[in-house]
């Protein structure tokens, strides 16, 4: 029951979010002029041309550049909550975080030894 | 749950070893260039981590022991399966000898170059349509280092989440091995299909993982196994299309119908080292996952794993045994063989007994060994043994190799007094008891089905006049390992009680 109230509230956003957007809508297309043109009439693709030949191809540098971020973005994901319990862990935290980071380091060598960071 | 410790870290000494050797191996990449130093260099991580897995090493004292938070166990089962997969990988690393790294074929021609003098890529490219598999030692067998901890860490999982990660791991470097055949666009295509369909079956498995904590609350093996014993009171139906989605998962694993699509695909597209290795080891580590998931976790809902498990396997048995029938490649062949004995090996299963899961792990170990030295001999082959056709006449212009292929193939077939002999018979017996007689019969009967598939490369062997030039030498390192193979093809046939005191069922 309880839960049932705690989200009542998303429900009445829900409900608001759909009558002011569909509103809109509404309003827009009974009450607007129109002066439709060749240009508006295209689909809206947020200032991309809408229809195109996939263009060209994108150098792979980009890809490796991107995988390697995430990679040690993720890392850092680990980080945080563990320096939170760092205290409580002792050094068996220290040890395996100390194990964790040694092998993401091993890739990193790999990557830079390999000219993965080399932009030529 | 168990305060973390770092004796814990003992549980895992056979995986910290091919870790290890695997990290040096791609900190050094760009500066080990001979093949055949990484190679020995990786069948001693192997070995050293099987005498650390073995029963009767240091790291298990016979007693079943957790670790990591109750992720990890160390037991009979757990051991067992270690040694097998660290077997694996060595006898894998001895075939790879002379198709996978530099490719040079030494045995052919002794003045060939070494590998790439390219220091900045490490491949030749030596121009289109070239079709080598120049791909460097270290980092060809660090994936299959890898691939092995992952699956180690799969068979002592305690876990759904440890074994999700163990299984993922040997995934995700076998996408890789099966591609790593840059220049090749088989091996291209194999490796593109098998990642889609590998992926989808890892969202099916992590589903079933999700389904199953919203049931039970649990991702530990244990705490689903008490929250899921009580029958019908209590009991979320849920808990089946949790459990129907962890077995689509590691059916595909398994390569069991009608999760199989990948296999033939896969198997011919790769290397055929990289082949032995996904048909021998990951379907043991795959079997090994499911028998613990069902024998542990779902103890309390055998009735209903049981009817799966015999669907699995019957429809595994007929297709597999069916499929093989055309094929005219021989990895193709050999990957329908594999997914009817993929079938074979989940008989033991059926049951949902200690004594059936005894079966299977029987099963999977001889056909680990028969399995690896079928595909060794396409490989000692080289292009010849990778077509049906290439069979012709091959006892008149080799015979010794001709024998191996024989013994294996019989091995294959289940005749005695070879290993598949003793392994069909177990998962058979074990059936008959269990009470699934038309799945025992089914079995017998496509047991004559891929006795056609297997005789006919027999007779094109022993009664078919030469087409080819007589095949080159194979090296001394796959001669080894069809060596071995065989050795324990026969002697576990001879010997069918011998493995019986290690194959230990997992307990609760």
């Amino acid at each position: 029951m309880i839960a049932e109230v705690e989200y009542t509230g998303i429900v009445v956003a829900f409900v608001l979010a759909g009558i002011i957007a569909g509103g809109m809508i509404v309003l827009a297309s009974t009450l607007g002029r129109k002066r439709p043109s060749t240009v508006k009439s295209e689909p809206f693709e947020c200032g991309q041309v809408p229809l195109s030949l996939p263009g060209g191809k994108l150098a792979i540098k980009f890809y490796l550049t991107a995988i390697l971020f995430i990679l040690f973005d993720v890392e850092l994901v680990f980080l945080y909550p563990w320096a939170v319990i760092y205290r409580e862990l002792g050094m068996v935290g220290l040890v395996e975080m100390g194990v964790f980071l040694g092998i993401l380091m091993v890739g990193y060598v790999y990557a830079w030894d390999n000219g993965a960071l080399k932009w030529q | 749950m168990n305060a973390p410790d770092l004796m814990d870290l003992k549980l895992v000494v056979p995986e910290m070893m091919l870790t290890g050797a695997a990290l040096v191996l791609i900190l050094l990449a760009r500066r080990i260039r001979k093949a055949n130093v990484v190679a020995a260099g990786t069948v001693v991580a192997a070995v050293a981590a099987a005498l650390a897995a073995a029963p009767i090493g240091w790291v298990f004292s016979g007693v079943a022991a957790t670790g990591f938070s109750d992720m990890i166990i160390v037991d009979g089962y757990s051991q067992f399966f270690k040694v097998l997969i660290a077997a694996a990988l060595a006898l894998t690393v001895l075939l790879s000898v002379k198709r996978a790294p530099g490719v040079v074929d030494r045995a052919t021609d002794p003045d060939a170059p070494g590998p790439s003098a390219d220091g900045e890529t490490g491949v030749v490219n030596t121009g289109p349509g070239n079709d080598t598999e120049d791909v460097r030692p270290a980092e060809y067998h660090a994936l299959l280092l890898l691939a092995s901890t992952g699956m180690m860490f799969a068979v002592s999982a305690l876990d759904l989440l440890t074994l999700y990660l163990g299984l993922e791991l040997m995934t995700l470097c076998s996408y890789i091995l099966v591609g790593i055949t840059v220049n090749s666009s088989a091996s291209n295509e194999a490796a593109i299909k098998y990642f889609l369909l590998g992926s989808f079956a890892s969202a099916l498995l992590l589903y079933g993982i999700s389904l199953t904590y919203g049931v039970t609350g649990a991702t530990g093996f244990e705490a689903i196994a008490s929250a899921v014993s009580g029958d019908g009171a209590g009991t979320d139906r849920m808990i089946w299309v949790a459990m129907g989605l962890l077995g689509a998962g590691l059916a595909f694993k398994v390569a069991a119908f009608p999760f199989h699509a990948w296999a033939p695909d896969a198997y011919q597209g790769a290397t055929a080292p990289v082949a032995a290795f996904l048909a021998a080891a990951s379907k043991a580590a795959g079997l090994a996952a499911l028998g613990r998931v069902c024998l542990v976790a779902f103890e309390g809902q055998s009735g209903v794993l049981s009817m799966g498990l015999a669907g699995l396997a019957g429809l595994s048995i007929v297709v597999g045994s069916i499929m093989a029938v055309s094929q005219s490649d021989m990895k193709r062949l050999l990957a329908y063989s594999s997914i009817a004995h993929a079938g074979y090996a989940l008989l033991g299963l059926v049951s949902g007994t200690p004594a059936g899961a005894t079966a299977t792990m029987t099963y999977a170990f001889l056909y680990v060994f028969m399995t690896l030295g079928a595909f060794g001999v396409v490989i000692a082959l080289g292009e010849r043994g990778e077509k049906l056709d290439g069979y012709h006449g091959l006892a008149a212009q080799r015979p010794g190799t001709a024998a191996l292929m024989l013994l294996f193939l019989l091995s294959l077939t289940g005749i005695p007094p070879t290993a598949g002999f003793a392994a069909k018979f177990i998962v058979i017996l074990s059936a008959v008891r269990s009470g699934h007689f038309a799945l025992a019969v089914l079995a017998v009967l496509c047991s004559v089905v891929t006795a056609f598939v297997y005789l006919r490369v027999v007779v094109l062997m022993y009664m078919k006049e030469p087409r080819e030039a007589a095949p080159s030498r194979f090296p001394v390192a796959v001669g080894t390992a069809l060596a071995l193979s065989a050795l324990v093809t026969i002697i576990a046939g001879i010997f069918p009680d011998l493995l019986a005191p290690w194959a230990v069922a997992p307990g609760k």
